[in-house]
């Protein structure tokens, strides 16, 4: 299950993710960047109520990174010290900016 | 065939339906009819009362005298001398007292004397002329009610309370006896007293001119008169109705007989129609569809049902039965088909599983000749094919090459992913590569053409069987466990680079390791700390340390079923979500060899 709470104003957007970001819901997620992405110059993503973090929710937000990457910038906040660790051992908090 | 149960007929539930309606149709007609009869009696009774009762009092005030002569009469009952119900011939006592009557006062008319004329008359004369029109009336009376066929017909004096009768005058039939007993027909000046009803009946005469009332079957009838000195003069009639009702009673019968038998007509008509045109061509429908239902096939019952198009909802349902027949047909072709391509792909799926399977090292020990090392490994995907895999190798007689990795997703875009990056990263590892160069490599080669975005975590580490040196990389993938002689199972924390696929040129740096004679590395990927229960929670690397640390001596072929059996425990009924893979190294030294 996961809950996507989208606030979009202007470039500027916000996403709150609730729930888990698995195999099942990583197309979701991937959906709802797909289509904002083009008009976004700054992508926020609010892990507050993430519970985890699979493989694929990895890959959409590589997928995510490198787009906002060449038209902005993207970061994730609130992130729990679960996805965190996921983050430090997959390197991702390496690319990512992590707040 | 199944025998169908039978649940009843719908000729025969609306045969039940038009019985009752034929039952309460006939008690219905009857009683109208009763009580409309019962009625009309009543008002044709009072109407022709009424006349008869106009026809009486004409009679009576034919005489311009006749209020002096009801008062003579009332006063003077007991002493009239009356010769009652005559026949007026020539020798007649009337007619003699007429003569007599005529000789004494010869301008003296009889029919139209005044009651002024009359007060000069001497007493003896005035009885005559009473008893002279007092027999003129009686007879009159007798003719009005042998026409109109009534019981009785009197005219009666009374006053409050209404308890007594006095009788003025009474007709009479020929023949009929004239005196006071019951069945007789009452004399001048004869008084009864009569019960409550009569009292009511004569009050409300008085007080609304007429009143009817209804004793089943006698109609007794007052009708007011005139008022004579404070006493009430009123004309009375009583009828039987017995014949009368009987034969109303009779009719009500005959008609309701008829009503019934109407019914009983259009019911038949009704439901031979239904028969006809619902019962017939629905039994032929249904009778195809369990046809249907036990051949399955649909071009017979189109034939069928082809014959049975009424114009009507019947002849809807008929071709609806035959394309809901067809859909159903090409309906199970499509699944066969869908049947026939799903186990197609579940044979090459079945193959895909073999052909990744063999790609893994997995005979067991593999290296019967090189005594340094113990390894075992094992792969378990969630699906058909999966993205995890391991792979070890000798680079040359002195170096071991590990690997321990895992593709982002599941399934076949994860198997094939897999086989590239395993591919590319042995050869890279061949050619003598430190295994940070190897993965530096390996990513270049995948970001190079990578269109789906999808990585790869790698742990990779090549052990020098000599020395127990072991030279190591990490692409994002878990954290190694690591055991030295006398020390617990834990976490190797070591540096981290990107996953593999990423993002391109990304260097990744080696660390070192010395393992002792006795060290045991164990890899895995994240299906062992992410195995998840029913209720969603993680196994975790803490459970994953208990379970390896609860048997610190066990060789790696132990190992791997503890960890195993621990995740089932843990997981029970959960289904497996993510590829299962492990693989354990235990360094035994040169010099055991």
């Amino acid at each position: 299950m996961l809950n996507i709470t989208k606030a979009i104003e202007n470039d500027n957007a916000v996403f709150s993710l609730e729930g888990r970001l698995d195999t099942i819901t990583a197309p979701q997620l991937e959906e709802a960047i797909k289509s904002a992405v083009s008009d976004l110059s700054r992508l926020t993503l609010d892990f507050e109520k993430l519970e985890y973090i699979s493989s694929a929710g990895l890959r959409v937000l590589l997928m995510a990174q490198k787009r906002m990457g060449q038209q902005g910038e993207m970061k994730v906040v609130h992130v729990s010290d679960t996805i965190q660790e996921i983050f430090e051992v997959t390197g991702f908090s390496d690319i990512l900016t992590i707040e | 065939m199944k025998k169908e149960k039978l649940r009843g007929s719908i000729i025969l539930q609306v045969a039940i339906l038009f019985a009752l309606g034929v039952l309460v149709t006939g008690l219905l007609t009857y009683f109208t009819q009763q009580e409309l009869s019962g009625q009309s009696v009543k008002r044709q009774t009072e109407l022709y009362a009424s006349q008869i009762s106009d026809e009486v009092e004409r009679s009576v005030t034919e005489y311009p005298a006749w209020e002096w002569l009801f008062h003579y009469w009332y006063t003077h009952a007991d002493a009239m001398d009356i010769d009652y119900d005559e026949e007026f011939t020539a020798d007649s006592m009337t007619a003699g007292k007429c003569r007599l009557l005529s000789q004494r006062h010869p301008n003296l008319s009889l029919e139209y004397a005044r009651a002024e004329e009359l007060e000069q008359l001497p007493e003896e004369d005035q009885k005559l002329y009473a008893e002279i029109t007092y027999s003129w009336l009686i007879t009159r009376l007798n003719e009005i009610k042998q026409a109109c066929h009534v019981d009785f017909l009197f005219c009666v004096v009374t006053e409050e309370p209404y308890d007594t009768q006095f009788f003025l005058f009474s007709a009479a039939d020929p023949g009929a006896v004239r005196g006071t007993e019951y069945e007789e027909v009452y004399p001048l000046g004869h008084v009864v007293t009569v019960g409550e009803s009569q009292q009511n009946a004569m009050r409300s005469a008085r007080e609304n001119h007429s009143y009817l009332t209804d004793a089943g079957n006698y109609m007794d009838y007052y009708a007011s008169f005139c008022e004579i000195n404070g006493h009430t003069v009123l004309i009375g009639m009583t009828y039987n109705l017995t014949d009368l009702r009987a034969s109303m009673t009779a009719q009500s019968r005959t008609n309701t007989v008829f009503a019934i038998l109407n019914q009983i007509g259009l019911s038949l008509i009704c439901l031979t129609l239904i028969f006809m045109f619902v019962l017939h061509p629905l039994k032929a429908v249904q009778e195809n569809i369990r046809l249907y239902r036990d051949t399955k096939d649909s071009r017979e019952i189109t034939k069928n049902l082809a014959l049975v198009r009424p114009h009507n909802e019947i002849g809807q349902l008929s071709e609806d039965v035959t394309d809901l027949a067809r859909e159903i047909d090409s309906y199970l072709s499509r699944i066969e088909t869908i049947t026939a391509e799903r186990e197609r792909v579940n044979i090459e799926l079945n193959m895909a599983t073999q052909i990744q399977n063999s790609m893994l090292p997995n005979v067991f020990p593999p290296f019967p000749d090189q005594g340094e090392f113990d390894i075992y490994a094992t792969m378990d995907p969630a699906r058909e094919v999966g993205g995890d895999f391991y792979d070890f190798f000798l680079i040359d007689e002195d170096h071991l090459c590990m690997v321990m990795a895992d593709v982002s997703g599941k399934g076949i875009p994860a198997a094939l992913f897999m086989m590239a990056s395993k591919i590319i990263l042995s050869s890279n590892a061949k050619m003598g590569k430190s295994p940070a160069q190897v993965l530096t490599d390996t990513n270049n080669a995948i970001c190079a053409n990578n269109p789906q975005e999808m990585f790869v975590t790698v742990w990779m580490g090549i052990l020098e069987l000599s020395t127990g040196k072991l030279t190591a990389a990490n692409a994002g993938h878990e954290y190694p466990v690591v055991k030295h002689p006398g020390e617990p199972y834990q976490l190797l924390k070591d540096k981290h680079g990107l996953v593999i696929g990423g993002m391109e040129g990304i260097h990744y740096k080696d660390y070192e390791l010395q393992l002792q004679p006795g060290t045991k590395l164990f890899l895995y990927t994240d299906g062992v700390p992410e195995a998840t229960d029913a209720e969603n929670r993680l196994f975790g690397t803490d459970r994953m340390l208990e379970a390896l640390n609860r048997s610190p001596d066990a060789d790696p072929v132990e190992v791997l079923g503890n960890v195993r059996k621990s995740v089932d425990a843990f997981v029970l009924e959960a289904e497996q979500f993510d590829d299962l893979t492990m693989m354990c190294i235990q360094y035994h030294g040169r010099e055991k060899g």
